[in-house]
């Protein structure tokens, strides 16, 4: 935080993002993809915000995803199931100078985490939160997760889930997160985008990442995945571009008299009446009825929904701090405690 | 860091492979296959997948095969992506198996 020198950040490769360790998942599972284009895009992120290796940080929690810390050549914990929020926050409040990045799964971060996730969003804590969503519990092999479809039949939901599903970033943007966005793992342009943009962003960031889970759940995203329907099948958010999608960019979602979206053809509404994506809107409700919308009925956003500038937790906790200092200096330790109200036990 | 397609897949290509990768890596040549070293996630599904043995990990490449690392890389920028498996040669049993195919190779 203090630091005024210039660092000298050396020209890193995405090789020295690698460590030494094997990854170990199943076979196609899109947990690779994503290692693979966050150690792509790492070179160009410590460049553009000179932090050097050794100054980032990876916390994960319990499941597949969270053993990503040990194959990124980063400092790292794999910490307790539903906590790497916390971990995150009590290190960043310490060392506000880090790289911090929470990686973590719709099971972690939504289940047993889901308290600490929301309330890490809402401090706006500088920390980057990677959130694997396979919509399964991959690795106790094949239980429904907090974000399976209602009806989805797992071992544990033999006869199909009776639970609605959560949206991650429903709660995200109502947990006031700063920056929100979604990306999937088969499209490897948007997830490096995607990752960057979080990455340069000062404040929390959460990327909901769709991660096919080829064993337990395999094609739950293929409608956004497969490159021959993506297109038709995904909303690709851009800052003060319009909300247009489809192959031929020939489909737009507006909102109806009601307020509710809906799907249109390009060629049956003018170009003032087409919604333009501001990613800087305060105000979550249109932002919101994006994060609402659900193929079939509707393409499925994808991009950078919200990026807001906000001061940081750690900031704040700071500023308090050396303002309460200034107000009033240092006092040798012994005073304090002979200061206050002080009274004597009978004997 | 990527997986390399050698001598094994040239006349034979069964394109097995085409079928399991999740980020459509693949690119066809007139009678074999490469990697795209830039786009390869080393997921390591198409390993198996491969009824010639043809594809390793590049630190794990036979040593008389290393020249496939730089073919891989070389024609994963000239050939087309290929993401559906196509009809397999005919006479690809015959080259099954096969050393010193390299000489073979249509660019």
């Amino acid at each position: 935080m203090n630091q005024t020198e210039p660092l000298n950040i050396p020209t890193y490769q995405k090789e020295d993002f690698a460590s030494d360790q094997t990854p170990r998942w199943c076979p196609g599972c899109g947990d690779y993809s994503i290692l693979a284009q966050l150690q792509r895009v790492m070179p160009a992120i410590a460049e553009q915000t000179q932090t050097p290796r050794e100054n980032m940080v990876f916390i994960s929690g319990i499941g597949c995803s969270s053993r990503f810390p040990y194959y990124m050549n980063t400092y790292g914990f794999h910490s307790i199931h539903g906590r790497a929020p916390t971990l995150a926050l009590g290190l960043q409040v310490s060392r506000p100078e880090l790289m911090t990045w929470v990686v973590t799964g719709d099971g972690d971060a939504l289940s047993i985490g889901g308290n600490h996730l929301m309330h890490c969003l809402r401090r706006n804590l500088n920390v980057k939160i990677l959130l694997f969503n396979n919509r399964i519990y991959g690795l106790t092999k094949g239980q429904y997760s907090p974000t399976s479809e209602l009806g989805k039949r797992t071992k544990s939901s033999p006869l199909g889930s009776v639970a609605r599903p959560l949206n991650p970033l429903s709660i995200a943007l109502a947990s006031q997160a700063t920056f929100v966005a979604r990306a999937v793992d088969r499209d490897p342009k948007l997830l490096q985008d995607v990752i960057t943009q979080a990455a340069l962003h000062k404040g929390s960031a959460i990327v909901e990442i769709y991660q096919n889970c080829n064993i337990f759940n395999d094609g739950a995203f293929a409608h956004v995945s497969e490159r021959k329907s993506r297109d038709d099948n995904t909303l690709k958010l851009q800052h003060g571009e319009p909300l247009v999608f489809g192959r031929q960019r020939d489909k737009a979602v507006v909102l109806n008299e009601q307020l509710q979206p809906r799907v249109v053809a390009t060629s049956e509404i003018s170009e003032s009446d087409l919604l333009i994506h501001d990613t800087s809107r305060d105000n979550s409700g249109l932002t919101y009825a994006l994060s609402q919308l659900q193929y079939p009925e509707f393409p499925v956003p994808v991009g950078i929904f919200r990026a807001l500038k906000a001061p940081t937790y750690e900031e704040r906790v700071h500023q308090q701090v050396n303002e309460a200092k200034r107000q009033k200096p240092a006092t040798a330790l012994q005073q304090l405690l002979d200061s206050g109200e002080t009274w004597r036990v009978a004997e | 860091m990527a997986y390399v397609v050698t001598e094994g897949c040239i006349n034979c290509k069964q394109m097995d492979c085409v079928e399991v990768c999740p980020v459509d890596c693949f690119r066809e040549g007139p009678n074999m296959l490469v990697i795209d070293p830039n786009e390869c996630v080393d997921c390591t599904l198409c390993v198996p997948a491969c009824p010639e043995k043809a594809i390793f990990r590049d630190g794990d490449v036979p040593v008389e095969q290393h020249q496939f690392v730089a073919l891989n890389e070389e024609m994963a920028e000239v050939w087309e992506l290929i993401d559906e498996k196509g009809d397999v040669p005919a006479d690809a049993s015959d080259w099954s198996g096969r050393v010193g195919k390299f000489e073979f190779l249509q660019r």
